[in-house]
């Protein structure tokens, strides 16, 4: 089962919720501190008008114009106003922009630097902006224009301020917001992670329960889920156990369905062989028919009987004590034959499969092999992490090397055989396709045929 | 040699029955697993073959409670389940040997010789006692390389005493071996066969290869090979 990466699974359910309330967040946050930033901006703005108005109106005040159209203006309130370059400064201009006045703080000030202020204002109108200067950096500055009854004449007062400490003041504000948002992105991201952890164990543990019952460790999931996967859980549970009944129901009914056919075909079997009446040729041909049947009901139901299961009903089987058992049965069987065994399996050799589809390879394989011994058999199996080998040699006459593709095919398929053979290599060979391994004949060093089977480890 | 036979398929028995009996066989048949277990542990008996599908009681449950029981006669399993966790089930139970079905006759009267003899220690189908020999196979007697022609019912006798070397067989246990249940136990009889026996084997009464234990029984004393 090839898992394929379209864009539906490709991302984890966490992934997905990491990335959604993710970008949410950073959208909510940016968006929050960009409104912030605007409206402090714009509330700093109003203010510095504010003042620029309040000294505006501190200056008109106290100035005195003079018959000649110059003003004079005693000292100010504000202090600013009397040091050089404090950053405030004052102006009068008249009608046609001509400086009638300025404050002692702008004694240095550029003339150029003030054109852009020197203008025209409706009397009665007050006038915002800034200006760049060569000296002060960005100002921001008012004009109030006004009309002097006495002079007959129009003026325009001016005061410039330097943007300096308010921008320092926006400055300092943003990276504060910047610092305070960043924060709580960092302090949300991290909760967001955790709840969703927590929220997600239940899967999680869904999913290594699986996974331990695949691995053979658990027999099913247990109860202790939330609500809204307790009815999952029990419907998985409940297939499981369903499955592993049907299986072993069916393994029954086909081990009673070879009992109900064989033994009539036994009794066939003693008949024709008992009876004297009928002549050898007859007898021969009942008999070699009955075997054919025998055969193919034997092969049938082997075939039935494996498995080729889904993984999550099967049980990892150490395969060290089903050679022991395998051995000592054989060893019984050919007792005569006091054959030496050399056995080498890896104490945690395991197979990946059904207990019975182990049985039956091994024992068909030593079968053959304590069959075919001249007095030797040895059995190696070596587990690496990709799979795992089963050598099986004997000291027989072997298979020679043109027969041996032979073997291997006439092996596959039993019901098509020539009677008289076991079906035992037949099944074998059924059994490591179903597994998705492989068998190869060779020679072996102590003389006879070595078997090898490779199976996937997982 | 006297057999116990489990079958619950009733043709398949009266067969094997007919055919083990057409070897000199007695043969006590029974049809269940629960009556299987009440013959072995009634009755002394040389090998058992058992059905693994029986009724009331399962063939491996069956053998697993005759050896709980202690006897240890050779046991042949007959099996129409041809698959290996049958069969390794069944000799692990405490069975030595199989057969699948369907079968040769011939095959399980092999098997069963060979059951017989190797569970007196013998390893191959000759008994061979210094100058005797006796072939299981083809049953026949060599005496110091010479064929000698032995009856049914010396052949028998010669047989289990040689399965039973240097021990004690009494007339009782003999009779039960070699005779149908029902059989009028005449001891003479088996006398009469003892003293035939004893002059094939040893024409010149010298060796005698056959004592007689007084009140006990027989024993055939010539070491093995």
């Amino acid at each position: 089962m090839s898992r394929q990466t379209n864009p539906q699974t490709k991302y984890s359910l966490q992934q997905r919720l990491v990335l959604a309330f993710g970008i949410l967040l950073m959208l909510f946050l940016g968006l929050t501190g960009l409104v912030l930033n605007r409206a402090f901006q714009e509330s700093i703005a109003a203010s510095v008008e504010e003042r620029l108005q309040l000294q505006i109106y501190a200056v008109l005040g106290v100035a005195e114009p003079d018959t000649d159209a110059t003003f004079f203006v005693p000292d100010l309130e504000e202090a600013r106003f009397s040091q050089i370059d404090s950053g405030l400064y004052a102006f009068i201009f008249d009608q046609y922009a001509n400086e009638v006045w300025r404050s002692p703080s702008a004694v240095n000030m550029d003339p150029m630097d003030l054109y852009v202020t020197a203008q025209n204002i409706t009397p009665g109108q007050m006038a915002y902006g800034s200006t760049q200067t060569e000296e002060q950096g960005p100002m921001s500055f008012a004009s109030y224009g006004t009309y002097w009854s006495g002079l007959e004449q129009e003026f325009s007062f001016v005061v410039m301020e330097s943007v300096a400490p308010t921008a320092a003041e926006i400055n300092e504000f943003q990276s504060n917001l910047w610092l305070w948002l960043g924060g709580l992105a960092v302090f949300l991201s991290l909760a967001q992670f955790a709840l969703l952890r927590w929220g997600m164990m239940p899967l999680k543990r869904l999913a290594q329960d699986l996974a331990e019952i695949e691995a053979g460790n658990k027999e099913q999931l247990g109860e202790d889920y939330p609500s809204e996967l307790h009815n999952l859980s029990h419907n998985m549970n409940m297939l499981i156990q369903s499955e592993r009944q049907r299986q072993s129901r069916y393994r029954t009914t086909l081990g009673d369905l070879a009992h109900s056919l064989k033994t009539p075909l036994a009794v066939i079997s003693g008949v024709v062989q008992q009876d004297r009446k009928l002549d050898k040729k007859d007898m021969l041909d009942v008999s070699e028919q009955v075997d054919r049947m025998n055969q193919i009901v034997s092969y049938q139901l082997n075939r039935a009987t494996k498995s080729g299961q889904s993984k999550m009903l099967i049980t990892p089987v150490s395969i060290n004590p089903v050679v022991k058992k395998i051995c000592a049965a054989l060893d019984k069987v050919y007792l005569d034959k006091k054959v030496k065994l050399e056995v080498s399996v890896s104490a945690q050799a395991t197979f990946y499969g059904e207990a019975s589809d182990l049985t039956e390879l091994l024992g068909n394989l030593l079968d053959n092999a304590y069959k075919y011994c001249h007095q030797q058999v040895k059995i190696q199996i070596l587990d690496t992490n990709k799979s795992v080998q089963i050598v099986i040699e004997d000291d027989g006459a072997g298979i020679a090397e043109q027969d041996r593709h032979w073997v291997l095919e006439r092996g596959a398929r039993a019901d098509t055989r020539e009677s008289g053979q076991g079906i035992g290599l037949a099944v074998v060979l059924d059994i490591i396709s179903s597994y998705g391994g492989e068998l190869k004949v060779e020679s072996s060093a102590l003389g006879g045929a070595s078997l090898r089977v490779s199976l996937k480890s997982t | 040699m006297r057999l116990l036979l489990v079958e619950d398929e009733d043709l398949l028995r009266a067969q094997l029955v007919k055919a083990l009996e057409d070897n000199d066989y007695i043969v006590d048949s029974v049809q269940d697993g629960e009556l299987g277990l009440f013959q072995a542990n009634e009755f002394s008996y040389d090998a058992a073959i058992i059905d693994l599908g029986l009724p009331k009681m399962n063939g491996i449950d069956l053998i697993k409670a005759i050896r709980a029981g202690g006897r240890v006669f050779p046991i042949l399993i007959l099996t129409a389940r041809d698959n290996w966790t049958d069969k390794v089930e069944g000799l692990d139970a405490g069975a030595d040997d199989y057969v699948v079905k369907p079968y040769q006759i011939e095959e399980i009267k092999a098997r069963l010789n060979a059951l017989l003899r190797r569970a007196a220690g013998f390893a191959k189908p000759s008994l061979d006692f210094s100058y005797l020999s006796l072939d299981t196979a083809a049953k026949k007697l060599t005496v110091s390389d010479n064929l000698v022609e032995l009856t049914a019912y010396e052949y028998k006798v010669l047989e289990y005493l040689m399965l039973h070397p240097g021990q004690v067989v009494s007339k009782m246990e003999l009779t039960e071996h070699l005779y149908e249940q029902d059989y009028d136990r005449d001891s003479n009889v088996l006398e009469v066969f003892v003293r035939r026996l004893r002059q094939k084997l040893d024409p010149e009464e010298s060796l005698k290869p056959i004592d007689t234990v007084r009140g006990q029984g027989y024993r055939f004393n010539v070491p093995p090979n």
